[in-house]
């Protein structure tokens, strides 16, 4: 479970102060599909970081498993970053000098998991998003669609509970994107993890369990049709 | 984040940009091969020095002075006149002090002194034989305390003189004296012609004047001379690490001294020398007994002072050389700097990712902190093995140039100093990838992760 409370962002100070987000609060159930909808510049991925705790807000709470992410030590935050969330980026942000088989492991070197159970957990990532025949091959050779399967792949790796995709298929054609989104949602129902993807696509969002319609950064509107 | 997996991505960082690295890298080279040079050198110009002096000085050998002066270069500017004759100057005003016959004599009575010999001034006229030419000759005392390259006949072991109807001629006499080979010339008969000027006291003028007798004026004004005979016992040639050069005729120190006298009989120099070496008794340390003569007042060093004088020598050559080197090291800790700032700002989305994914600070850190260490590591072996390489094939160059003799060469490498080279270089290239590798550290993910 994910309970965002009263989460207020603000850049610059004084009279350039802007709020980027403004007194959120939502709930999103474990194993749940969210989609966080909204226009360019309306704080959707303000809000994405500091709900991964990769941005610190100066009001309100993140509270996660029962634990308030915003409180953390620095140490302790990157620890849950690195056990508990996937990131999938809209460009992708593979080491393109790397091969695939590199790319999907530095999570997991990260996490400090060595030898034997590091390659079989690469491998698996590497058919579930079914590019292991790219194993060997440098990250910069791969098709857009593949870098974002790759993308995927080191999401999922180290088994994390929630995964965040800032517009996934925001780089990609419409075949290729409703293939990653294929994928994404049937790694959501098979694996349980939550997914959170932040969009501006209606037809994306709609696919999702539960939709947060963010307008300037205020909640403009929760759908959700979770049981 | 395992220290081996950030060393890993670290290669391969620097594998991903080869030219950058290798260009880098080679600053630090220069650095190395000049420092691994220096070392070879150093070594090899310190163990030279070691065959020089263990194969031509005896350990046991005092070179004593009237006082201490004389191993100082003498004293220089103007001196306070003395009618003294202990007091002679050397060329350039510097002034020493010479020992006489009775420091000679005490010092010969310490019972932990074998023997002492002065350096005894002879002013040879010629050397010839029967039916031959007549050459110049240097005469000196036969050094029982050094080894010689002998071509033929024998010499005594060390600590043993020759006899004093002996002589040790240098190999260049053979010929010059008519014999068909060195062997030839063994057991034959040389003389060796002194003549001094004549050298009359006031009664002896007296005396020739009372007697009336022409004769007896003439003869004391007729110079004096002496003919000594010597069989050659020895031909000794020119050795690669022989201290001493072999061109002179060498007699025992009871020939030499009689010789001295008689040259110098009459005048200032009579029995007075500015040198004097002694041997020291087995198993006493010449260090007690140089510390016993300097109490008296003597100028004295032993063999180690020797050494140790040679080695300042070397160290400070060498010291220079290494200073180049450390120069090229700083030259190429700024290029590392530079080089790492750039990679920095290149991989700015990368460093976000790593965070992101929550790599902690101080391990992205490390990562740049260890590309730079393969930077140094790389420059290191670049620059000890071109050195080694270079070194070991102008070795043999090196020592015939500078006739160093078989077997000796200059540059002798050895591998602990040059592993220490590299793991210096190693860090000090880390320290230089230090400030690079914290402005890695400190960047912010989001901001590094934004897209346009
Ligand atoms: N570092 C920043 N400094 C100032 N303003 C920022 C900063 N980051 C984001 N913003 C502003 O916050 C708002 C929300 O940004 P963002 O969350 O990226 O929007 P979205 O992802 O919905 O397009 C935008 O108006 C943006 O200009
Ligand atoms: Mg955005």
């Amino acid at each position: 479970m994910i309970e965002v409370k009263g989460v207020t962002k603000t850049y610059g100070k004084k009279q350039n102060a802007f709020i980027a987000l403004d007194d959120i609060n939502f709930v999103i159930p474990d194993g749940a599909s969210v989609a966080i909808v909204g226009k360019s510049g309306s704080g959707k991925s303000t809000l994405m970081h500091a709900m991964s705790g990769l941005d610190r807000p100066e009001k309100g709470q993140v509270v996660i498993d029962g634990i308030d992410i915003l409180k953390l030590r620095q140490k302790a935050v990157d620890r849950f970053r690195s056990e508990k969330i996937g990131f999938i980026f809209q460009s992708f942000f593979v080491q393109a000098n790397e091969s695939s088989y590199d790319n999907v492991a530095l999570p997991l070197e990260i996490g400090n998991l060595s030898g034997r159970a590091r390659k079989k957990r690469v491998i698996e990532a590497l058919q579930v998003v079914g590019i292991e025949e790219k194993e060997k091959q440098k990250a910069r050779n791969l098709s857009g669609g593949q870098k974002q399967r790759l993308a995927i792949a080191r999401a999922i790796v180290n088994r994390p509970k929630i995964i965040f995709a800032d517009e996934p298929t925001g780089n990609l054609d419409s075949t290729t994107g409703a293939t990653i989104e294929k994928l994404l949602f049937g790694l959501n129902k098979k694996s349980g993890s939550t997914l959170v993807i932040v969009t501006h696509d209606e037809d994306l969002a709609a696919k999702c369990d539960m939709r947060i319609y963010i307008k300037d950064g205020k909640i403009d509107q929760i759908v959700s049709e979770v049981k | 984040m395992k220290t081996v997996d950030i060393i890993r991505r670290a290669g391969r960082s620097l594998k991903h940009a080869k030219a950058r690295t290798i260009l880098t890298s080679l600053a630090i080279a220069v650095g190395a091969f000049t420092l691994t040079i220096a070392l070879a050198a150093g070594e090899g110009a310190r163990q030279y020095a070691n065959t020089l002096l263990t194969s031509n000085i005896d350990p046991q050998v005092l070179a004593i002075a009237k006082d201490k002066s004389f191993f100082e270069g003498g004293k220089t500017g103007p001196q306070e006149y003395s009618a003294d004759s202990s007091t002679i100057a050397r060329g350039n005003g510097v002034l020493v002090k010479r020992l006489s016959q009775s420091d000679i004599d005490a010092i010969a009575k310490r019972s932990d002194i074998v023997s002492v010999t002065p350096t005894y001034a002879i002013n040879a006229q010629y050397i010839t034989r029967v039916g031959q030419k007549k050459y110049t000759v240097d005469a000196t005392t036969y050094d029982s305390g050094v080894t010689q390259t002998v071509i033929a006949g024998s010499l005594p072991s060390l600590r043993t003189s020759i006899a004093d109807d002996q002589i040790a001629l240098p190999e260049a006499y053979v010929s010059l004296l008519g014999f068909n080979n060195a062997k030839d010339a063994i057991g034959q008969t040389v003389t060796i012609h002194l003549e001094r000027t004549p050298n009359v006291t006031e009664s002896q003028i007296q005396q020739a004047i009372a007697e009336n007798s022409p004769q007896a004026i003439a003869s004391l004004a007729t110079k004096q001379t002496k003919d000594a005979e010597y069989k050659i016992v020895a031909i000794v040639g020119k050795s690669a690490t022989a201290l001493t050069a072999t061109t002179n005729a060498q007699i025992s120190n009871t020939s030499a001294k009689a010789l001295s006298d008689f040259t110098t009989t009459g005048t200032d120099n009579y029995q007075q020398y500015t040198i004097a070496t002694a041997s020291v008794k087995a198993g006493v340390d010449p260090a007690t007994v140089k510390q016993a003569l300097v109490n008296e007042g003597y100028g004295v060093q032993t063999a180690k002072d020797l050494q140790s004088l040679l080695f300042t020598i070397v160290n400070t050559l060498q010291g220079i050389v290494i200073g180049f080197g450390i120069l090229a090291l700083i030259t190429s800790v700024f290029g590392i700097i530079n080089t790492q700032y750039i990679s920095v700002l290149e991989r700015t989305r990368e460093i976000g990712l790593m965070k992101a994914l929550g790599m902690r600070g101080r391990h992205v850190s490390r990562l740049f902190q260890f590309e730079a260490a393969w930077i140094g590591f790389l420059g290191g072996v670049i620059g000890s093995i071109v050195a080694v390489i270079a070194g070991l094939s102008l070795n043999p160059w090196i020592t015939s140039t500078l006739s160093l003799g078989d077997g000796n060469v200059l540059l002798i490498f050895q591998p602990i100093p040059i592993i220490l080279l590299i793991i210096v270089l190693m860090l000090i290239a880390m320290l230089a990838g230090y400030f690079p590798a914290r402005k890695a550290a400190k960047l912010d993910p989001i901001e590094a992760l934004r897209t346009e």
